[in-house]
């Protein structure tokens, strides 16, 4: 299930919101429980299996991790952590690589791994990250083991975050599937955040995103240099409207429900480098890697052979998992490279620019970045690439881009300031009085907006099913 | 946030969710959308097989939004808000200039499939004995191209026509109504079909290529309805664009008041109309011409001085055929799309002396049956 959607808005939550408050407060992780793996079955039924097998086995591994501890075996405890690392990247290996490395292979000449045209079951690279970190937290002492397999439950299927994150960590959760608030408030913070997210996603995503498509779908020997870049200004924003967007309804329905996750984007179109823009983009991607592998790996108190090694490792890591295919890797190493020439010399040089340099700097660096993200096919790639930096067939600009720059100019114009926290700033500075006749006429505008775009619905895509 | 605000907004959000979920439930469901011109997806209860496969889910998620309460509205606001942020475009629609013309966007295709598709027309030449003619009727984005939004890409620079005439053969005759159709009024402003004076127009070009002259009528069109919107109306959500008017000319029973019709709407030959004026009750008025889609009309005109004349037909011809039958004492509408059997036997049998495979542009671009002209 999607939240983007009027079946989910009209009917779905309005049964969660009616079946969660009438329940009593020692039976409502239950209902959530029961109603995510509605929400999860909803596309792909017999996937609700993976769903079970995934609590049963870090249920079980979390029991197994605590028990060996408490009998002081700590070699026990730490078999008991790597096993449960082990079925949670079979799980996504078998899921998610599985056809990508056989095609692989196969491409060099070795047939013996059949491919099996597996559907991948959506969200499965979230909830993995998000069960693994879980044991590695009991083990570690981070946080306590769950021993009630309905709150355990909860955890791991919770809808809100369930297939486009923010990667949650069990110690953040914790407590909160204990006991939480649940206020008036709270709620209504919820219900703005969730308006924010869906108009984020309704309104400029899926408008923006049709520009990208056009020029996603131009042969490369047509595309021009202004085409190029409008087009990949149009993916960026596409993306992080719409990943931005599904991380602000996550939070809003989380509030909805009591629960508070942390932020997962902040600004990232304002990184003045490689390496901000990954502080501020997927922020609970990167926390994950940097804590459960970067640091493992020995993070920067390492040598300097050492340290180019574990960022290769991080970006290819954190490159591959965005999609079985091999761009996503090239995208990953991409950033990998920058940020060791950023730490090793050019972060210096960044630093004594002015800040419009870092700016430039940042943003075009971020869009090349995501011509490799965004075009898979290698060799329509290349000619995207060619395209933008004025080595395509096809000159500098032609009638067709002026249609597209004339028709999506304010929309893009509306994006790119949203992007920034000019309007966040201003509504902070606005008088309070304004600012209460305001809210619930903004909140009701895009709710009435969204609603007509939804009901409409000749374009919704859904982005993150390779995720 | 103060309690107070917190209240309201919990309140409408809940409102919201639940009135429009509620009333959905209460409102009865449509079946047929008039606005949108088709068929609306209907409840079907889940059965083990379809909860299954997931086609349960699918038809679910189409039949809400379907059926979602003023679904006719929440398009329309949708299209509007398109326009109001400078959009010239909405659902692949695009909004003329003048603010009341809308466009079906084209798209061309590659010059091996177009060389495919006139390879049957080339075929069909070869396969009769008797003279045949190919003639493509230019779509709206060519002949209004100055209503269309500045620089729109996907139109019709009438290349298609000018690739299709060149990889005519010999036997081929060519027919060009490109520079035939001109002015305000050959084209509805809401449907992709030419209007009735369009057709006039076609058919004078026409006439005088495969006759060597046509009838010029000395009466005035007739208005039959001022209420009509078309299919490129439907897909637009634009619901400040007007309505067209829809005309007839030639008289029901022809000028001499002896032309008759014979329709095969169902498998069997029936007597048919020119105009079936009940059409014009509903919204699909362009079917008001012979009715609309069928596999064969034959037009039948005693007091005509031509002969027995084919047309390889698209919907276009429906308004054409009345015009064609001034001049000749049979026109057969003949659809490719309907026919199974072999044209040139039909032609045989049924001794035509001519034959015009006349397609629209965009049906001659993306029709599949065109290979059965070769039959």
């Amino acid at each position: 299930m999607i939240f983007s959607a009027p079946y989910f808005l009209f009917l779905y939550l309005c049964v969660v919101l009616v079946l969660y408050y009438i329940a009593p407060l020692h039976l409502r992780n239950l209902v959530l429980l029961i109603v995510s793996l509605i929400f999860y079955g909803w596309g792909e039924p017999v996937y609700i299996i993976i769903m079970f097998l995934s609590i049963a086995i870090d249920y079980t591994h979390g029991m197994l991790v605590t028990r060996c501890k408490a009998k002081g075996n700590l070699k026990g405890a730490k078999l008991a952590v790597a096993s449960s690392m082990f079925f949670n990247l079979a799980l996504l290996f078998f899921f998610k690589y599985w056809d990508f490395v056989a095609r692989s292979l196969q491409a060099v000449g070795l047939n013996f791994m059949p491919i099996l045209n597996l559907e991948l079951p959506i969200g499965i690279s979230f909830y993995t990250f998000q069960t693994m970190s879980y044991t590695i937290d009991v083990y570690r002492e981070d946080a306590r083991c769950q021993r009630n397999i309905i709150n355990f439950g909860t955890f791991v299927t919770l809808f809100p975050q369930l297939i486009a994150g923010p990667i949650l960590q069990y110690k953040d959760l914790d407590s909160q599937l204990e006991y939480r608030e649940h206020t008036v408030d709270k709620f209504a913070s919820g219900v703005q955040r969730f308006t924010v997210g869906l108009a984020k996603k309704v309104l400029l995503a899926n408008s923006i995103g049709q520009l990208w498509d056009v020029y996603l779908a131009t042969p490369g020997a047509q595309l021009t240099t202004a085409g190029a870049w409008l087009g990949i200004l149009a993916f960026a924003l596409q993306l992080y409207f719409d990943f931005s967007g599904y991380s602000d309804m996550a939070i809003g329905l989380g509030r909805m429900l009591g629960f508070e996750f942390l932020e997962n984007f902040n600004y990232p179109y304002l990184a003045k480098s490689a390496t901000e823009f990954w502080r501020r983009w997927h922020i609970s991607l990167g926390s994950w890697f940097r804590e459960y592998l970067y640091i493992p790996l020995g993070g920067n108190r390492v040598s300097k052979g050492r340290l180019v090694f574990n960022l290769l490792v991080v970006w290819a890591a954190t490159g591959i998992w965005h999609g079985a295919s091999w761009n996503f890797l090239f995208w990953g190493l991409y950033y990998a490279a920058l940020i060791i020439f950023e730490r090793f010399w050019f972060s210096k040089v960044l630093e004594k620019a002015p800040n419009w340099v870092g700016h430039v700097y940042g943003l075009f660096i971020v869009l090349v970045g995501w011509a490799l993200f965004a075009v898979e096919d290698p060799s329509a790639l290349v000619l995207y690439l060619q395209a933008m930096f004025g080595l395509g067939g096809a000159g500098l600009v032609d009638s067709t881009f002026f249609y597209y720059l004339r028709n999506y100019l304010p929309i893009l114009v509306i994006a790119m300031v949203a992007a920034t926290p000019l309007a966040s700033n201003l509504w902070h500075k606005a008088p309070q009085r304004a600012k209460a006749v305001a809210l619930p006429v903004l909140v009701m505008a895009g709710l009435l907006l969204a609603t007509a775009y939804l009901v409409d619905g000749t374009y919704n895509p859904f982005l993150y099913f390779r995720f | 946030m103060s309690k107070f605000q917190s209240r309201l907004i919990t309140a409408l959000f809940c409102i919201y969710i639940f009135g429009f979920g509620i009333a959905q439930f209460l409102l009865p469901d449509r079946t047929f959308s008039e606005q949108e011109n088709r068929y609306l997806t209907q409840f079907q209860a889940p059965t083990l097989s379809t909860l299954k496969d997931g086609s349960f889910m699918t038809s679910f998620e189409n039949y809400i939004i379907d059926q979602f309460p003023l679904r006719d509205k929440w398009i329309q606001m949708k299209a509007q808000s398109e326009r109001l942020i400078g959009k010239q475009e909405n659902n692949k629609v695009y909004l003329g200039v003048d603010g009341q013309t809308l466009f079906t966007q084209f798209q061309s295709i590659d010059a091996s499939d177009l060389q495919a598709r006139v390879e049957g027309v080339n075929t069909l030449a070869d396969n009769v004995s008797v003279p045949v003619y190919f003639s493509i009727i230019p779509d709206k984005t060519y002949v209004w191209a100055n209503r269309l939004p500045g620089n729109a890409p996907n139109v019709d620079d009438g290349s298609t026509a000018l690739q299709a005439q060149a990889l005519c053969s010999d036997k081929v005759h060519w027919i060009d109504l490109y520079q035939t159709l001109q002015g305000i009024d050959v084209f509805y402003r809401t449907d992709h079909h030419w209007s009735t004076m369009g057709a006039y127009q076609a058919y004078q070009t026409l006439a005088q290529a495969m006759n060597g002259a046509c009838t010029t009528l000395d009466i005035s069109p007739t208005l039959v309805s001022d209420g009509f919107y078309g299919t490129t109306w439907s897909s637009s959500g634009a619901g400040w664009v007007r309505p067209d008017e829809m005309y007839t000319w030639v008289p029901e029973s022809g000028l001499t008041g002896s032309t008759t019709v014979t329709w095969y709407h169902t498998s069997q030959p029936e007597a048919g109309k020119l105009y079936d004026t009940s059409y014009l009750e509903k919204k699909d008025k362009y079917s008001m011409f012979l009715g609309g889609n069928q596999p064969l009309a034959i037009l039948r005109n005693p007091d005509a001085q031509g002969g027995r004349l084919l047309v390889v037909r698209d919907s276009y011809s429906d308004s054409l055929a009345p015009f064609l039958s001034l001049d000749y004492q049979e026109v057969h509408l003949y659809d490719l799309r309907y026919n199974r059997l072999s044209l040139k036997q039909y032609i045989e049998e049924h001794q035509i002396d001519q034959v015009l495979v006349l397609y629209s542009v965009s049906n001659f671009t993306t029709d599949n049956n065109l290979a059965l002209l070769k039959r």
